[in-house]
């Protein structure tokens, strides 16, 4: 039980960067990306093929770290001149690309075998690295939430005309925002990679990006603990699958498809009656009376 | 200080505006009136890096303008107003206006993370600034409401504090006075003649006569896209093209 418990708590960290990475990209700016898995995937390809290449190991994290803020400018330039709708078309057909060579084209990394990395023996370790990150993510999502950058990134999120009315180019800071959490989501895929040991195109499915999606809306977009403590919920709900199926009795198959129903249903209820989230994004009050 | 010289625009086959020229000196307040459809917005985007115009020079201190760059246009140093006013409305008035000010290393990642020392001390003066000019323009006790829960006059003004922000040379205004309370009218004209009086230089579009006869130095009439006059706004009361285009009532 302690095991799984500090298992869980891995894994809730990990998909805890995840959020606080889609948290800056839509709860702040408003860039609705559907291929959030894709810096993940990068992420944790970069070590697997790393290993399989005979690279040290830190060169691979390191060019998981490189690779994905680079993909990420290379997918949103199309998208420049285009409204977010199109920027979630072209980002969730990334992320499916990516997948989808990945399973088809078996020399880069074992297709649908994928590849078996050499996994973090020690729990407490991987439990260890995974909360450091996490606070990393949290300190840089909070420095820039609460800075003249999340402040602009808001103006950007409810006006871009105005953003350029003031003299700032909206497509720079949305570049400077996916290179930042591009890097951010790759980390978190890096240590996946660790933590689970195995790689595989079915880890890196649309149905993770909506897990992730899922967190930040109910946990309360532009509030990074909030979607912290969204990731938190879904997680736990996620792995307690295996506890509901002993439980009720149900096929653990039955019961762990039933989870992304519960999801949409928390994503319709949280549109129709909280869509600001649990915890809503803060204002600074500034005490400017009587000066 | 702005020049624009013959300008011509086409929307498909309509002609939004033929051979248009203006010139709006240092420190003068010019309004531009005429009657709706003549291409006073039109003009306006254009100087603002909405519309790149078919032909036709913009220039501002003799440099020419980056034809269709709203956020090249405004780093040259010009700020403007929409007429449905265009604020943060989510963020408070006070971020509003602190997103206002230009270059700030706060923005940049590099300074952000690194050298807190100069993002605080710039946002410690964006922040003085802020409370003087909200202080003019009587919102300081606003400051920490959200901008969307303002009266339409105050967001209005409130626009004009967020420019200002930027310290622009030139400010273009789009109908300043169109849905505001007399009150707030006069409050306006009086914070744009201490503008001028900085030595800044406006262009209004606006089709209350009363506030262009308030505050103008020089009036120009834009009728179907061309220039039909320009003089004082009393000069240009009395002209007869300009009453029967316009004004619609004989004198």
């Amino acid at each position: 039980m302690i095991s799984f418990a500090i298992y869980a708590l891995t894994i809730i960290a990990i998909w805890s960067v995840m959020a606080i990475s889609l948290n800056i990209q839509f709860g702040m700016t408003g860039l609705v990306n559907f291929g959030q898995i894709l810096p993940f995937a990068i992420g944790a390809y970069a070590v697997g093929i790393g290993i399989e290449a005979g690279i040290p190991w830190w060169a691979g994290i390191l060019a998981g770290l490189v690779a994905a803020p680079l993909v990420g400018l290379l997918v949103i330039l199309p998208a420049r001149r285009q409204s977010q709708d199109y920027w979630a078309l072209i980002t969730l057909g990334a992320g499916e690309l990516f997948r989808l060579t990945m399973l088809n084209v078996p020399s880069i990394a074992g297709g649908a075998d994928g590849v078996t990395i050499s996994r973090l023996g020690d729990r407490n370790l991987a439990l260890g690295l995974a909360v450091g990150l996490l606070v990393v993510a949290y300190l840089v999502g909070q420095r820039i939430s609460r800075g003249p950058l999340g402040r602009m990134l808001r103006v950007i999120r409810e006006d871009e005309v105005l953003a350029a009315t003031l003299g700032r180019n909206p497509m720079a800071y949305r570049m400077k925002v996916t290179v930042v959490t591009w890097a951010m989501a790759a980390a978190a895929g890096i240590l996946f990679g660790y933590v689970v040991g195995y790689i595989a195109p079915t880890s890196f499915l649309v149905t993770d990006t909506f897990l992730v999606w899922t967190a930040v809306i109910l946990g309360g977009p532009g509030r990074n603990i909030g979607v912290v403590i969204g990731a938190a919920i879904l997680i736990l709900l996620s792995v307690s699958t295996r506890f509901m199926a002993e439980w009720s009795g149900l096929p653990s198959d039955l019961v762990a498809n039933l989870r992304l129903a519960v999801f949409g249903l928390v994503l319709v209820l949280m549109f129709l009656f909280r869509p600001q989230g649990l915890f809503p994004e803060t204002r600074e009050v500034r005490d400017v009376d009587g000066r | 200080m702005l020049t624009v010289a013959e300008v011509s625009v086409a929307f498909g086959g309509f002609q939004a505006l033929k051979d248009a020229s203006l010139t709006v000196g240092a420190g003068e307040i010019v309004g531009l009136v005429g009657p709706n459809g003549s291409g006073k917005s039109t003009l306006l985007n254009v100087i603002a890096g909405v519309h790149v115009p078919k032909s036709g020079r913009v220039e501002l201190d003799g440099r020419p303008l980056p034809l269709g760059s709203i956020a090249g246009v405004a780093a040259r140093g010009l700020g403007r107003t929409f007429q449905v006013p265009r604020l943060a409305q989510r963020l408070t008035v006070f971020d509003n206006m602190m997103a206002g000010a230009g270059n700030q290393p706060g923005e940049r990642l590099f300074d952000l993370f690194l050298r807190p020392g100069t993002v605080a001390e710039a946002e410690k003066a964006n922040e003085a600034r802020a409370v003087a000019i909200l202080k003019r323009l009587d919102l300081l006790h606003k400051a920490n409401g959200i901008a969307g829960a303002l009266s339409g006059g105050q967001q209005k003004l409130l626009t004009m504090g967020v420019l200002l922000m930027a310290d622009p040379k030139i400010l273009l205004l789009d109908e300043p006075a169109a849905g505001v309370n007399p009150v707030l009218i006069d409050q306006q004209v009086a914070f744009l003649k201490l503008l001028r009086d900085e030595g800044r230089s406006i262009l209004i579009v606006e089709h209350n006569m009363e506030m262009i006869s308030s505050v103008c130095d020089r009036v120009y009439v834009l009728d179907a896209g061309s220039m039909i006059a320009t003089g004082t706004p009393a000069e240009i009361r009395a002209n007869d093209d300009v009453i029967r285009s316009y004004l619609g009532q004989p004198a």
